[in-house]
């Protein structure tokens, strides 16, 4: 069976429902199955939060096996290395340059990178994302451009994103988010 | 009218709401709890149908079953917890049936991603002598509540719909015609004094019905088309529910499988039917052993909990495990490349700003001799460090009682009771009427924010507005405790930190009851509250870390000095008034 996973990873409150719900929506568009699972509850206060988004020709667990995400989009970088069982050789993994403190730990920044160099998957972007989105006037737009540039890497049109980000997105925030998603794109060229 | 079909991504919550409107379902009721809350917060868009919250899951379930005894198609929604609290109603309901369809979600929690334990409900179905209804993913959940109603009338019982988080929370691709397929039925209320008035004459006679009716449903396991065979090429055979279905059907997608979805009674004669003709057969269910206890019982020789686990959720990697120690599989189908790395945990923690953060801080600065009983919503996370000001949580509505029972066998430790103003309404308000008769010497802090804040806000009986968003008139805490009798019960603002926390202190040494009610609305619901951040003035900070011992997740500590993130800062100032230099921190200029 040929199932493909978009595993997303990051901090309670960062947006990953939504931006989930964007790539669930255009897999389905584009003709796949779709299953996804997302945690509500407890968890969304500030915890670890995950959602699986796993598509192919039929499609029966929402929630990945270790050792078989083809991509992965991580919010922040200690929560990208908390997954990495889930990661395989052939991954692909953007990951926002970002640390969120965890309260009463003090995290070091220069170990983490260290443990994400050691993560050697087929691709790896760590980029400060927050900087593109500031660039583009709003730092609410860091997902939407992570989008963008991971849909250049799956094999769903870019045409059925757009449709997603309609479907999903409230009314007066889809045409900030559109643009942001081809910057998205655009920036795929720096990682070809 | 043409078909008209929608094709949707829509999670297992959203599905069963269209199951319930699609089976002519216009009333329901229930008490949000995660993972079930969304169900009604969907139906109640529909048109001519009533939703409404009730105070909790027994007044859910009663009120949901007075509307099918009058003739309306109804459910009630919960979560698993939720169902012992309705416990009592769901008993005898069993024996008076029902007049228009009558259908009980609840939505277990395995894994305990936002629960107090992880009871598996399918147990209440056979406790019950009710039949039970299990869908394994969102196409079927909204199929099956369609068709719980018709079992329920065609049976004359109410029917249990169990769903579980992975399925309540996970999204799938439906197609649906969104039209009401059955027939509109207009039942009228039913008078009928031997079936719904259960004084022992009447009980006698209904428990033989209840008996008969489950001979039919035993009957009927067997013929409906939910528990199905699905023929693979495979000597063995899988027998599964519910979420674990779909792991079997990725990881073994040629095995022969008996798929359950009408799981009690169990369709025991034909299952024997299906063993019989394989070598060896398994049952693969989440949590208790229920289906391999059923069919153990009626002689069949299958295995199942032996290979897998009694605990915990189940996920592909867990049952792929528990078919190679059956020796159904040989090998794993993936490597885990990357092990596991030592990180620090992320454990959920009060938002930035929220209310409940000053009175733990005090509470957990007034000492060790104080024993905290807690209770169940978002301020259970006050347990945690560095607050560590809760030393009880057990049920809704527990602290009260709990508080009670250790004030009354020993005085070394002062008792405090914490519990929120939706677990109030819930199941405190019979604790406090106890607490002022038998004189308890506690003192009760009702955190009242006005919202059920941990299942996502949905409105209180405090809140001032239903789940339809109509206005109504608040019931206010402090005249509810006061008309009790209670004489020393006080409305307070928290942010006012040290008058805060000098009436705490009082009012804790006293003998005596007293309440305790802190004001502030949650900053998340109804609506978000920020106000101009707060900032450490680096030059007067001296890295003492009082702060800290805050947990806001908006501060942060480097180089020696507290830092705040402007952005995530609602500008409470608690940190503020718990900083011990003057002028360390301060309201950001120009905010």
């Amino acid at each position: 069976m040929n199932i493909n996973s978009v595993l997303f990873v990051g901090v309670g409150g960062d947006g990953i429902i939504t931006a989930s719900n964007v790539v669930a929506y255009a897999c389905m568009l584009s003709g796949f199955d779709v299953k996804k699972s997302e945690i509500h509850g407890m968890s969304q206060r500030g915890g670890s939060v995950s959602a699986s988004v796993r598509f192919g020709d039929k499609v029966y667990s929402p929630t990945d096996k270790m050792g078989s995400v083809q991509f992965m989009l991580s919010t922040e970088k200690v929560e990208m290395l908390r997954w990495v069982k889930y990661l395989s050789r052939d991954s692909i993994v953007v990951v926002n340059d970002r640390i969120v403190p965890i309260i009463g730990q003090a995290i070091d920044e220069g170990s983490i990178d260290r443990m994400i160099e050691r993560v050697r998957v087929k691709k790896l972007i760590k980029r400060k994302f927050i900087d593109d989105a500031n660039k583009l006037g709003n730092s609410r737009l860091v997902n939407t451009i992570i989008l963008g540039l991971l849909s250049h890497f799956m094999d769903v049109e870019e045409k059925y994103f757009v449709e997603a980000i309609d479907e999903v997105l409230p009314e007066k925030l889809r045409t900030i988010n559109q643009f942001a998603f081809s910057y998205g794109i655009k920036l795929s060229k720096e990682y070809a | 009218m043409g078909l008209k079909v929608i094709k949707k991504i829509i999670n297992g919550n959203q599905a069963i709401s269209i199951g319930a409107y699609k089976g002519n379902a216009r009333f329901g009721s229930g008490y949000p709890g995660t993972p079930s809350s969304e169900i009604l917060e969907h139906f109640k868009n529909y048109p001519n149908v009533i939703a409404q919250w009730a105070s909790n899951e027994k007044a859910g379930f009663e009120t949901a079953l007075g509307a099918s005894i009058a003739g309306t198609r109804s459910f009630a929604t919960m979560k698993h917890v939720g169902l012992n609290v309705a416990a009592d109603p769901l008993m005898t309901a069993s024996y008076t049936g029902v007049n228009a369809g009558f259908v009980v979600v609840t939505a277990d929690d395995p894994g305990m991603h936002s629960s107090q334990n992880e009871q598996d409900n399918r147990r209440y179905a056979k406790f019950a002598k009710l039949p039970l209804i299990e869908p394994s993913d969102p196409f079927e959940a909204m199929a099956f509540m369609q068709y719980a109603f018709v079992v329920s009338e065609k049976f004359d019982t109410p029917v249990i719909l169990r769903s579980t988080t992975r399925i309540s929370h996970s999204l799938g691709v439906v197609q649906f015609d969104p039209r009401t397929l059955d027939n509109e039925q207009n039942l009228k209320l039913q008078k009928d004094f031997r079936k719904y008035v259960m004084i022992p004459a009447n009980a006698i006679s209904r428990h033989k019905v209840v008996l008969d009716r489950l001979e039919k449903l035993k009957l009927f396991s067997n013929e409906t088309p939910i528990n199905k065979v699905e023929k693979g090429k495979t000597n063995f055979g899988i027998i599964t529910s519910s979420m674990a279905y779909n792991y079997i059907k990725e990881l073994l997608p040629n095995v022969h499988m008996f798929k359950v979805g009408f799981s009690y009674p169990m369709p025991i004669e034909k299952i024997r039917e299906f063993v019989d003709k394989l070598d060896e057969v398994i049952v693969v269910e989440e949590l208790e052993p229920f289906m391999e206890e059923e069919l153990k019982i009626a002689g069949i020789n299958v295995e199942g909990k032996k290979h897998f686990p009694y605990d915990g959720e189940f996920n592909l990697d867990i049952v792929e495990e528990g078919l190679k120690k059956a020796g159904l599989i040989k090998e794993k189908t993936t490597k885990v490349i990357f092990n596991e790395l030592e990180l620090p945990k992320r454990p959920p923690a009060l938002c930035p700003g929220c209310p409940h953060r000053p009175i733990f801080d005090i509470l957990h600065s007034l000492g060790k001799d104080i024993f905290i009983t807690g209770d169940i919503g978002c301020y259970t996370l006050g347990c945690l460090p560095p607050l560590s000001a809760m030393h009880t949580t057990v049920c809704m509505g527990a602290s009260i009682s709990m508080g009670i029972g250790a004030s009354k066998v020993q005085n070394k430790q002062k008792i405090v009771a914490v519990i929120g103003d939706s677990t109030f309404f819930h199941t405190g308000i019979q604790p406090i009427i106890d607490a002022y008769i038998s004189n308890a010497n506690i003192t009760v802090i009702i955190l009242d924010n006005r919202i059920t804040a941990m299942t996502g806000g949905q409105p209180d009986p405090g809140s001032g507005f239903t789940l339809k968003g109509e206005d109504v008139k608040p019931i206010r805490i402090y005249d509810l405790v006061k008309s009790i009798g209670i004489e020393r019960v006080y409305e307070i603002d928290q942010y006012d930190y040290e008058s805060t926390k000098k009436l705490l202190k009082e009012e804790i040494n006293k003998p005596g009851l007293s309440v305790i009610i802190p004001t502030r609305p949650c900053v998340l619901e109804p609506k978000k509250i920020k106000e101009g951040p707060l900032i450490v003035v680096s030059d007067k900070c001296t890295g003492c870390k009082r702060c800290l011992r805050i947990a806001c997740p908006a501060i942060d500590f480097k180089d020696n000095k507290a830092i705040i993130d402007e952005v995530l800062c609602t500008g409470c100032e608690v940190c503020m008034h718990v900083c011990p230099i003057g002028g360390a921190i301060v309201k950001k200029e120009g905010k």
